[in-house]
């Protein structure tokens, strides 16, 4: 078992999404040592995926460039990607916490160069886009990736494939014997960041998620959108690649349900208002988008955006949950019956595209934590329950937007701090 | 001094009838969980077919609307397929709930006058209740006579081939229509209906 | 300073080698760039060729390096030489990766290498290592404004971390909003039921806790400083007031309630029996005192009926009210109708609302209130008309489609909404002038800034950030608002509100100790330094600083405050006779890169194109283009600049002089909702562009010969489109007729 440099004045962050990210920098950005520890091979987490941020409709990654280069600049942040911590031992100001590293194949040396995705044949469905499209098995994650260096899909290990992506490299970075490791790290303090994921939307059976191809979910949306996903930005719907100009938006898909979700998932309602401005953006007047909706929870300025959008002439908003989706066999158009409980009306209409405005729940239950937390019913974790051995930080602890979980990974960050001046007091 | 109607309305929002619901219909006390999303409208097969949704009741419940909801023939049409109780996302018994409701109108008179489900469901009960028994013969007569003898004999016509049919099957026995079998203990049976009928009243609030 | 040893390394990894001639890139860095060392490397970030730089730095005293090879944003962690000045030649993703690579772009694609090669030669040549500020103070003593929930929990947290507080409160009392509830809204499973406000217990940890300093019935007369160094007059009640010195600030002043007076048809005033929710809170705890259920106040009557009319002057599209929704009163009314349910479920409770508003575990919340037998209607509330001991209220019913009233109200409860407490809006009060400055009663801070007393507003009077990902980007640096004074929140987001600006707070008077930059530039040792003997006092830098950094002397010479500063370069944009650099940016650290370019005769239909980009996005979206091998035209030099803000127009002058056919200048969005992480700089920018085509025409130069672009750092698509339409535009105005007189 390997061991790695870090004391009991050392921080540990789960999790290299935003709140991960702001919860080390901030940290190591008052003068303490950080190890970061993100189970995938790049930082960045689920916001780098995000064509635009509401309300503002800028751009995540420019969040992310900045976070990037503090992180370059700050030597206390060190990072571990595709690692994953399996134990935690001790108590606060004292713990020792087992990592499980999983080979990336590449080594330092890697330039990012690109030689090796070239001399591979072999796909798999890309991570980044949520499937929606493939890339070769020797890949950067995307275009921000930090570290800024390929890996190897393991599917390929062993097979001629990853030969050609070793013998392409002309640097030594290509390491086919690399191991799954095992280090312990002696922390004094941990911030757990893990994040959320989006709830399975085939489990919400009467919405055809699986089924029908151009039912798809918020977060796909997202990389449709964007200039740097699958379809270069352009708005196609996946059946036949036509372009998608009537969508329907189907609010707490998951979210707000007992059968599903118990808790309101707080930012699918401002996600989709957002959402139909891309629509508004790519098509203009001839665009067309319908928000089906319970309550629309735009809290405090939101609210401006709100209104901005109810301004928009080309979305409509319907107060009704969406009973079911079916599909018209011929051109793979989705129906959506309902009722506008709002005077009672019933509709079944016919859209080019739906987008479920899909729930969040906990990436790691508060259950499956290898550590004593305090966990509520939908498995997100209390941010600073007396006593327990970590404090959680972002959206394992609630349903949160990017701004309330900076914000309560900067107060994590603080929390942390406490522990370990008080480690360090004691020592001195 | 003001009128009955006048009472009536300011009993809305009082919430009174509300708490009628909660106390004397069945799984009443669900009525408040409804959020007002409109799954169960849309979810209902019969949806096309009737006034007012479940959800739409709920809402007429808790704004005291007595009148309209008891004499709605809506909660008369529920097929009891429960769409609506599978996707309701606060999981409201909708199916009983819309069967109470039909229930407590008809207890008080105020279900609508010749809704075929509610004359149906009348037929059956005596029908079923007198023997412990259902006797098809009888049940079928009376179901169609109702509408008196030229409509009766036209949809017995029309289900003349099932009827053969469940004769040649022996499903079905002519001599049934002078009286027909029942269970070993007729009276027993009865007494049994009785007692539970007494039950429920007095937890509804029908006892004398 | 020791004496200046420059060296040059080329790379010829990742294809450069094949690409291009480093032979020739060599070449040019020696005999153009004069540069004292030059090597040529195989894989010039392996282990080999960074000790290869290490050694000449540590042996041969080489104390400027520039390196050719990839993107400034790539490798870093190889490149990284804090002790000596540093520049970059992208020669990968700027050169080879967005450039064909055929035999006809062979030649284009070698001059631009050339000339990248030449600037970073020219630029290192006029960087300088940063020393750090020479104004660094350490005093980690933080200075909490507000004895609220907020101020309370900024206070302990920082004194949990081991930092001294004081806690200035102008009421005589701590608690704030939170001590006038009789329950709160709960924070924790099973979020059923009101929960106990934690008020007294809180004030209690402040009053033992030897760290926190309180004083009440106390306000701020007036704040100078940066941080690390804040001096702070507290005033008393009776007149008193002591100057102490704080390292940072955090402001959490709270809220009022929006002014229930205000909405005469929702019958407030007019009934004592309509009341807002703080009236509300206060007849629960008089009832609670009394052990008595709540009364109805017009009579002391039976509380038969009580509704609650949310959105009460909130969420308004007309202009007269709150335009936007504070978030909490939702859940606050589900609480106060457990008041009455939890006491005396006989008594009804209707809640009248158009969307409710209860995110997260606000739905078990709410759940709660339902199984209570809290009646929840959706409907829009037209009028409250009081008459007697009762309330007519008034609303159409959104479900049922009609008009509907409820006659019997004997309580209705009006959920305003939040207004902040952030004292003057800086854009309406103009600061005195520097010698005449007085405190304002309207301010909190009464800060001695050239640019005002408080905190500037974002929207809706809210001290707030206008960055998602940065809510603690701060205007003011080392002073961070919390609370609902930077945007409407419950007790549970101000409690990790406080906590997160108390962090900010701790790391504002930590960095300024060392000299550091605060965010988004966190950890830059460098800072402006200003030769005052030039300095024209024309104010240009003291009104555009984004950050308020530069005060002004009572000569008009400028102030600079080091450690206020946030390292954007905006001054040294703005400075008309440029005698404000920085000593790794600067006027001439630019100028020269554009210099060093080697701009072929107007009959080589070779123009070129000065490109000045926003290193955080427009810089990246290129970078990633080149990524994704799109090209674009070979005729574009591109600079990336700290901010566009930081663009003097004598580079622009100087290009035109110096033959370039055109420049571009990239920044980010600007407006209402600007992208600019610097707040002002694109705006800045594209404000002295405007004015730029009077110099253009002089100069006798079409217009078109500089354009400004809003580029996001999502344009891998458009950024090279634009350029190549630049580039088009350029070719049909025809080539610049000012080359060969530089």
């Amino acid at each position: 078992m390997a061991t790695a440099v870090a004391t009991n004045q050392t921080i540990l962050v789960v999790g290299g999404g935003v709140s991960g990210m702001t919860a080390a920098l901030e940290a190591a950005e008052c003068g303490k040592e950080v190890v970061l520890v993100e189970s995938s091979a790049t930082l960045g987490g689920r916001t780098a995926s995000l064509y635009r941020y509401f309300p503002k409709l800028c751009h995540p990654v420019c969040g992310l460039e900045i976070n990037l280069r503090r992180l370059r600049g700050n030597r206390s942040v060190r990072v571990l990607t595709l690692a994953e911590v399996t134990a935690v031992s001790g108590t606060r100001g004292d713990f020792t916490v087992t990592v499980k590293r999983s080979p990336r194949y590449v080594n330092r040396n890697c330039t990012a160069c690109g030689a090796c995705a070239q001399a591979v044949s072999a796909e798999i469905p890309n991570p980044w886009n949520y499937g929606l499209d493939r890339l070769k098995a020797a890949y950067l994650p995307h275009a921000m990736a930090y570290p800024q260096r390929y890996v190897l899909d393991p599917s390929i290990i062993g097979t001629p494939d990853a030969e050609k992506a070793r013998a392409a490299c002309k640097y030594d970075a290509i390491d086919l014997g690399m191991q799954a490791e095992t280090l312990e790290l002696k922390v004094g303090a941990i911030v757990w960041a893990t994040g959320w994921r989006p709830y399975d939307a085939a489990k919400i059976q009467p919405y055809g998620y699986g089924r029908f191809p151009n039912v798809i979910t918020s977060v796909e949306f997202e990389r449709l959108a964007d200039p740097h996903g699958p379809s270069g930005g352009k708005i196609l719907r996946p059946s036949d690649g036509k372009l998608a100009k009537n969508v329907a938006f189907v609010q707490c898909a998951g979210s707000r349900d007992e059968n599903h979700l118990r808790h309101c998932s707080r930012i699918c309602c401002m996600a989709s208002l957002k959402q139909t401005q891309y629509v508004r953006e790519a098509f203009g007047e001839g665009a067309q988008s319908t928000v089906y909706y319970i309550d629309i929870r735009a809290i405090d300025r939101f609210e401006d955006f709100y209104a901005r959008v109810q301004r928009d002439p080309t979305v409509k908003f319907v107060k009704s949950k969406v009973a079911r989706i079916a599909e018209d066999q011929a051109t793979r158009d989705p129906i959506l019956h309902g009722v506008d409980t709002e005077g009672y009306r019933r509709y079944a209409s016919r859209h080019d595209l739906v987008v479920l405005a899909i729930g969040m729940e906990p990436s790691v239950r508060g259950a499956d934590i290898p550590a004593e937390v305090v966990a509520d019913s939908s498995g997100f974790i209390d941010a600073a329950a007396d006593g327990a051995a970590v404090f959680g930080a972002g959206c394992a602890t609630n349903a949160l937007d990017v701004n309330r979980s900076v914000q309560n990974a900067t107060a994590a960050a603080l929390r942390a701090i406490q522990v370990v001046n008080r480690a360090a007091r004691a020592e001195s | 001094m003001p009128t009955a109607l006048n009472e009536q309305a300011l009993a809305r929002y009082r919430n009174d009838f509300l708490r009628e619901v909660e106390e004397r219909v069945d799984e009443g006390g669900w009525v408040k969980m409804c959020m007002q999303c409109g799954v169960c409208a849309g979810s209902c097969p019969f949806g096309p077919h009737w006034e007012h949704s479940p959800q739409k009741i709920f809402m007429m419940i808790r704004a005291g609307k007595r009148e309209e909801v008891l004499a709605s023939d809506s909660m008369w049409m529920c097929t009891s397929c429960y769409n609506c109780v599978v996707r309701c996302p606060r999981k409201l018994p909708i199916t009983t709930i819309m069967h109470g409701l039909a229930t407590y109108a008809h207890r008080l008179g105020l279900a609508p006058k010749r809704q075929p489900t509610r004359d149906f469901s009348v037929i059956f009960w005596e029908n079923f209740t007198r023997n412990g028994r259902a006797n098809e013969i009888r049940l079928m007569l009376r179901l169609w006579f109702r509408d008196g003898f030229g409509a009766g004999i036209r949809k017995a016509l029309a289900m003349k081939e099932v009827g053969l049919g469940m004769l040649r099957a022996k499903r079905m026995s002519p001599f049934e229509i002078f009286g027909g079998h029942g269970v070993k203990d007729v009276k027993g049976f009865q007494a049994m209906i009785r007692k539970a009928q007494e039950i429920e009243d007095r937890k509804r609030g029908f006892s004398k | 300073m020791a004496e200046m040893k420059t060296a040059a390394y080329v790379c010829q990894g990742c294809g450069l080698g094949e690409r291009l001639s480093t032979q020739q890139l060599a070449q040019v860095a020696q005999k153009e760039g004069k540069m004292a060392l030059v090597r040529e490397h195989p894989f010039l970030c392996s282990a080999a060729g960074v000790q290869a730089i290490r050694d000449d730095i540590e042996k041969d005293g080489v104390t400027h390096i520039a390196i050719a090879a990839c993107s400034r944003r790539a490798k870093t962690e190889a490149f990284h030489f804090p002790a000596v000045a540093m520049s970059r030649a992208n020669l990968r993703e700027g050169v080879i990766w967005s450039q064909p690579d055929t035999e006809a772009a062979r030649e284009t694609t070698q001059e631009m290498a050339d000339d990248y090669v030449r600037m970073a030669c020219a630029e290192v040549k006029k960087m300088k290592a940063p020393a750090g500020n020479p104004e660094a103070a350490r005093n980690t003593r933080l200075l909490v404004v507000g004895g609220g929930i907020s101020g309370m929990t900024a206070a302990l947290e920082a004194s949990k971390a081991g930092y001294p507080v004081t806690l200035v409160e102008k009421t005589a009392a701590l608690g704030g909003w939170a001590a006038k509830l009789w329950k709160r809204t709960p924070a924790r499973e099973p979020f059923q039921a009101p929960a106990e406000t934690g008020v007294a217990a809180m004030i209690e940890a402040v009053r033992a806790d030897p760290n926190i300093e309180v004083r009440l019935s106390s306000t701020i007369a007036r704040t100078s400083g940066a941080p690390g160094r804040f001096s702070v007059a507290i005033a008393t009640e009776s007149g008193g007031a002591a100057t102490e010195d704080f390292g940072a600030i955090v402001q959490a002043s709270g809220f009022s309630l929006y002014d229930a007076s205000k909405l005469p048809e929702l019958g407030f005033g007019k009934s004592p029996n309509v009341v807002d929710q703080a009236g509300l809170e206060r007849l629960a705890r008089e009832a609670a005192a009394g052990n008595a259920p709540i009364r109805r106040p017009s009579d002391d009557g039976e509380v038969k009926t009580v509704v609650f009319v949310q959105c009460a002057g909130q969420r308004d599209a007309t202009g007269e009210h709150l335009p936007y929704c504070s978030g909490h009163c939702c859940a606050t009314s589900i609480k106060q109708a457990m008041y009455f349910k939890d006491a005396n479920p006989a008594v009804d409770t209707v809640v009248l609302y158009t969307d409710l508003r209860v995110p997260g575990n606000g739905e078990d919340f709410y759940r709660s209130g339902q199984s209570k037998g809290v009646v929840f209607t959706k409907g829009a509330v037209s009028a409250v008309e009081p008459a007697g001991n009762a309330c007519s209220v008034r609303f159409r019913d959104l479900i049922l489609d009609e008009d509907a009233t409820i006659e019997n109200a004997d309580l209705v409860v009006l959920a305003t909404g939040q207004v902040p407490n952030s004292g003057v809006d800086i854009e309406k009060v103009a600061q005195n002038e520097p010698g005449e400055w007085q405190p304002d009663a309207n301010s909190v801070l009464n800060l001695v800034y050239r640019q005002g007393k408080d905190l500037p507003l974002l929207r809706h009077g809210f001290s707030d950030s206008h960055f998602i990902c940065f809510p603690y980007e701060t205007r003011r640096t080392g002073i961070y608002a919390a609370g609902p004074v930077r945007r409407p929140m419950d007790i549970a987001q101000a409690v990790e509100d406080a906590t997160g600006a108390a962090l900010k707070a701790i790391q504002a008077a930590e960095n300024a100790a060392l000299g550091r930059a605060a965010h988004p530039r966190s950890g830059d040792l460098s800072f402006p330094i200003v030769r005052l003997d030039g300095c024209t006092q024309c104010k240009r830098c003291t009104v555009e600083c984004p950050f308020g950094a530069i005060d002004e002397d009572e000569k008009r010479y400028p102030v600079f405050n080091e450690s206020r500063c946030r390292r954007c370069g905006t001054c040294m944009g703005a400075c008309p006779v440029r005698v404000i650099s920085f000593e790794n940016y600067s006027v001439d650290t630019v100028g020269a890169q554009l210099k060093a370019v080697d701009v072929p005769d107007e009959f080589s239909e070779k123009p070129r194109i000065l490109v000045l980009a926003c290193e955080n996005d427009a810089y990246p979206a290129l970078d990633m283009a080149g990524m994704a091998r799109r090209t674009y035209s070979a005729f574009v030099r591109i600079i990336p600049v700290r901010c566009l803000g930081s663009v003097n127009t004598i580079w622009v002058s100087d290009a035109l002089n110096s033959g370039y056919d055109g420049v571009m200048l990239m920044g980010c969005k600007h407006g209402d909702d600007y992208q600019c992480h610097f707040v002002k700089g694109s705006e800045l920018a594209n404000y002295r562009m405007s004015k730029i085509d009077d110099t253009l025409k002089q100069m006798a130069l079409e217009t078109e010969r500089v354009a400004t672009y809003e580029v996001a750092i999502t344009d891998i698509e458009r950024a090279p489109r634009l350029i190549d339409e630049y580039a088009a535009k350029i070719a049909e105005i025809g080539m610049s007729p000012l080359k060969g007189f530089a």
